[in-house]
């Protein structure tokens, strides 16, 4: 990490102004404009033009008109659980859906721990080269591995603790009653883990309302929010969000609860569709989906509804599966690639998929990010505008959390290293 | 590079490990290749000393050797690679986008060279020595883009080989671009491409006819872009596959996207893919995943041979693309949940024309003394770990010379 001085000059920093129109008011472009930003605290003090004087004698530092953006975040992983870092090895094959993968962590869990640490911080900082500052991670707590896993990822992230910010979900991979984990959950909570996890309710558990009561409980004797991995099919997915919707309106849980996957919703009509994402985006559930190619949740969709859907990479090479980049930039361009996101506005638009909602252009084109009292969360990036940057998977250049660069560099920045 | 030189400490996927009768891994040999003339002409384990006394050495430093990839099927004359950023226009149809892109032909076409040098740069750096590439032939452009590409890819003269299709993209009959076609089959173009003789040509068996009649004349093979969908694709492809027959065409003709063949019922699929199969048509998909795509795993247990390309990238279609082929790849195993050693492995024969390094017992099926030497050293354990990781590409050697990256020379050895 470069930790910079505590106030200094971004200069030569693009900014998107607004977009640009064709005669017949079509949007064919972005205008930018070449701006000095100052960095103070870890926050966003000043935005000036670059023809603007600047009077103060702190230090400057030029970027040479690269691209500022929001950095990004990674909303669904699981740092605790993954082969990066270490010899490849690929998938066995399933002939027992989920439920051979949690037969093989029976033996898995334990071999990887040793080096659970180790892997996780390879994971975050290839996260962070592309750009993510904030990180959901999932963490398994089941008999297995107790909270072993737990402990692993917490001494992870602490080590990371300055350049990014983080939450974690106690995750009873192996069924919350399933695998009687709820004494397990409620130690992970008083533990280290901010929200409270589940899977599958009917499939994993065969028990649908005690299975999503038990979550809900949890999390209001801990006061945390909720992640559910949710993969079931149609319309037993959608009978589950349905009840997990009720036990959140009963709980008052608004605004706290995330549906990771939501696979059911890519089986279901528009109608269908339509009515639980207005009951989720009513209750302020939000989805997390990973773009997956072969059934993608109808995104376009749920947002227009008014869903906070977020992405994730889920894993990078497990014994789920092989794939996965770590690059929340390429997920977010499949994302516009899967739903034909081919035009400038919408391209810019989609940004806000992997940034926790924000884009430096609202919706009419004005300019709304960064502003004064932002925290100076940032990635540089090598393109002329948003849409390109996603289009066109731009290179990171640098990467900023709370005002020092946590990953890449700047000639002139690393000057100023200490 | 010399004419012939030993290539050392190159990895090779030498047979599978299997567990209970289960592939679990891959098993790998550090080999010395000697490269003479292009092709490989000797394949033997590294601790075999070399007599290096009267040619050059080159370390490959363990990386592991990949067949060379060919991306089959781009479009080098579309793309904005070298150019400003520009995002596309909305068109609510294709034959909008098409009015779209004819406005914008004239204004692309100076820069046809350099534009396709960027693309053609970008897929030689992913491991790419062979492309076929489609070239409008149309009433606005004429065959200024095919001039300009040529150009192009003589500037790739020995890196990369290459076949053209003269592709009529707005329409063989709703342009009358036959006699453009004709030219220029004359003019270099040495396969004759097509374009949705329904949604496109408002006549079906008419633009089959006439495109077939071009082949003939021409002695040409066909590379004709099927996007109809549904069963007024299939419908296509069912007369397509009657004047391949009648014209006794066996072998010479693809389709390419021909979405259809994933929209249709599985039976018709089937029908569909062993009619092709037997006829030696082949299949060459983009891998798309904004609608159903071909089923390519059904098609290739049929024994169609099916090929990815890249299709045009970053132009007035699509801003997207990377020109990566192992990416390409990556993405066709991911969509066909292909997770494990084994199906990852044989994923690659999808982008090398059909080669691929082992087979289902693990026996080395590449590569072969008497091979051309074109491979891809990579940094992976083995081809399976290639694919899924999308792995560093740290030189491309085409028919013996170094086309791109770099390779440590051992002078210390001579």
């Amino acid at each position: 990490m470069i930790r910079l001085s505590k106030s200094y000059w971004l200069t030569n920093v693009r900014l998107e102004n607004g977009f640009t129109y064709q005669e017949n008011e079509t949007i064919n472009g972005t205008a930018t404009q070449i701006y000095n930003v100052k960095v103070e605290n870890g926050k966003i003090a000043s935005i000036i033009l670059k023809n603007e004087p600047i009077t103060d004698g702190i230090p400057q530092h030029d970027v040479n008109g690269l691209l500022m953006i929001p950095s990004f975040k990674e909303m669904h992983i699981h740092i605790d659980k993954t082969y990066y870092g270490g010899p490849w090895k690929a998938c066995m094959p399933a002939y027992n859906g989920v439920r051979t993968r949690i037969e093989e962590e029976q033996i898995l869990l334990p071999q990887l721990l040793p080096t659970a640490k180790e892997r996780a911080e390879k994971m975050l900082d290839l996260l962070l080269s592309y750009g993510s500052t904030h990180v959901r991670t999932h963490c398994n707590v089941d008999p297995v591995i107790g909270l072993k896993n737990l402990e692993a990822t917490i001494e992870a992230l602490e080590g990371y603790k300055d350049k990014l910010s983080y939450e974690i979900v106690a995750f009873p991979q192996h069924g919350l009653l399933r695998s009687n984990s709820v004494g397990l959950i409620k130690e992970a909570m008083r533990n280290g883990a901010n929200f409270v996890g589940g899977v599958d309710p009917a499939t994993i558990d065969e028990n649908i309302e005690r299975s999503l009561e038990t979550i809900m409980d949890i999390a209001v004797e801990s006061n945390a929010g909720i992640d559910v991995h949710l993969h079931d099919p149609d319309h037993l997915g959608l009978f589950t969000m349905q009840r997990l919707a009720a036990l959140t309106e009963e709980a008052g849980w608004q605004g706290r609860v995330t549906v990771s996957h939501a696979s059911g919703l890519a089986d279901l009509s528009v109608v269908e569709a339509t009515s639980i994402a207005e009951r989720f985006a009513e209750l302020g559930i939000s989805i997390t989906s990973t773009v997956p190619i072969f059934r993608t949740i109808p995104i376009p969709l749920l947002h227009e509804k008014g869903v906070k859907v977020e992405l994730g990479n889920d894993s990078l090479t497990d014994h789920w599966s092989p794939f996965g980049m770590g690059d929340n930039l390429e997920k977010v361009g499949r994302l516009a690639e899967r739903f034909r996101m081919i035009e400038e506005k919408s391209l810019a638009n989609s940004l806000q998929f992997i940034t926790g909602g924000k884009t430096p252009l609202n919706n009419k084109g004005e300019k709304v990010w960064p502003q004064i009292g932002d925290e100076a969360n940032i990635v540089l990036v090598e393109a002329s505008c948003s849409a390109e940057a996603v289009a066109r998977r731009a290179k990171r250049a640098a990467v900023i959390f709370r005002g020092n660069i946590v990953s890449g560099s700047i000639s002139t920045l690393e000057t100023t290293n200490i | 590079m010399e004419q012939s030189y030993w290539l050392l400490n190159v990895t090779l996927d030498d047979g599978f490990i299997f567990e209970d009768g289960k592939i679990i891994g891959t098993k790998t040999e550090l080999y010395n290749l000697y490269i003479n003339n292009g092709v490989i002409d000797t394949i033997q384990l590294a601790e075999i000393p070399i007599d290096s006394t009267k040619t050059s050495v080159h370390d490959a430093g363990n990386l592991l050797a990949l067949p060379a990839f060919k991306e089959m099927h781009n479009h080098l004359d579309k793309t904005y690679l070298g150019l400003p950023w520009k995002s596309c226009i909305p068109a609510a149809n294709l034959i909008e986008r098409l009015n779209l892109e004819a406005k914008e032909l004239a204004e692309l076409a100076s820069t046809g060279q350099h534009r396709a040098e960027q693309m053609l740069q970008l897929l030689l750096k992913g491991g790419a020595t062979h492309v076929r590439t489609h070239v409008n032939i149309d009433p606005y452009i004429g065959l200024k883009n095919l001039e300009e590409i040529q150009k192009a890819l003589e500037t790739f003269e020995g890196k990369m080989t290459h076949e053209i299709v003269a592709f009529p993209q707005h329409g063989l009959l709703r342009t009358n671009s036959s006699s453009l076609m004709r030219q220029a089959m004359n003019e270099g173009a040495t396969i004759v491409g097509g374009l949705d003789p329904g949604g496109v040509d408002l006549n079906i068996e008419a633009s089959l006819h006439e495109m077939m009649d071009i082949a003939v004349e021409f002695n040409a093979d066909i590379d004709i872009h099927i996007h109809d969908p549904g069963h007024l694709g299939f419908y296509t492809i069912q007369k397509l596959t009657s004047l391949i027959e009648d014209a006794r065409w066996n072998n010479r003709v693809s389709l390419s996207h021909a979405f259809a063949l994933g929209d249709v019922p599985i039976e018709k699929s089937r029908e569909m893919a062993s009619i092709l199969a037997n006829l030696g048509v082949s299949v060459m998909s983009t891998v798309p995943i904004n609608r159903v795509m071909p089923p390519v795993d059904l098609l290739h247990d049929y024994g169609v041979h099916v090929a990815l390309g890249c299709d045009g990238f970053y132009d007035s279609w699509s801003p997207y693309g990377t020109g990566d082929m192992l990416e390409k790849v990556g993405r066709l195993a991911e969509r066909y949940k292909w997770i494990d050693e084994y199906s990852l492995s044989q994923s690659l024969q999808f982008i090398t024309g059909g080669v691929k390094t082992l087979d289902k017992d693990g026996k080395r099926l590449w590569p072969n003394v008497g091979d051309e030497a074109s491979m891809v050293l990579v940094e992976a354990s083995c081809s399976a770990e290639a694919v899924a990781r999308r792995v560093n590409r740290n030189a491309v050697i085409s028919h013996g010379r170094l086309a791109y990256g770099g390779l440590v020379v051992e002078s210390a050895l001579k």
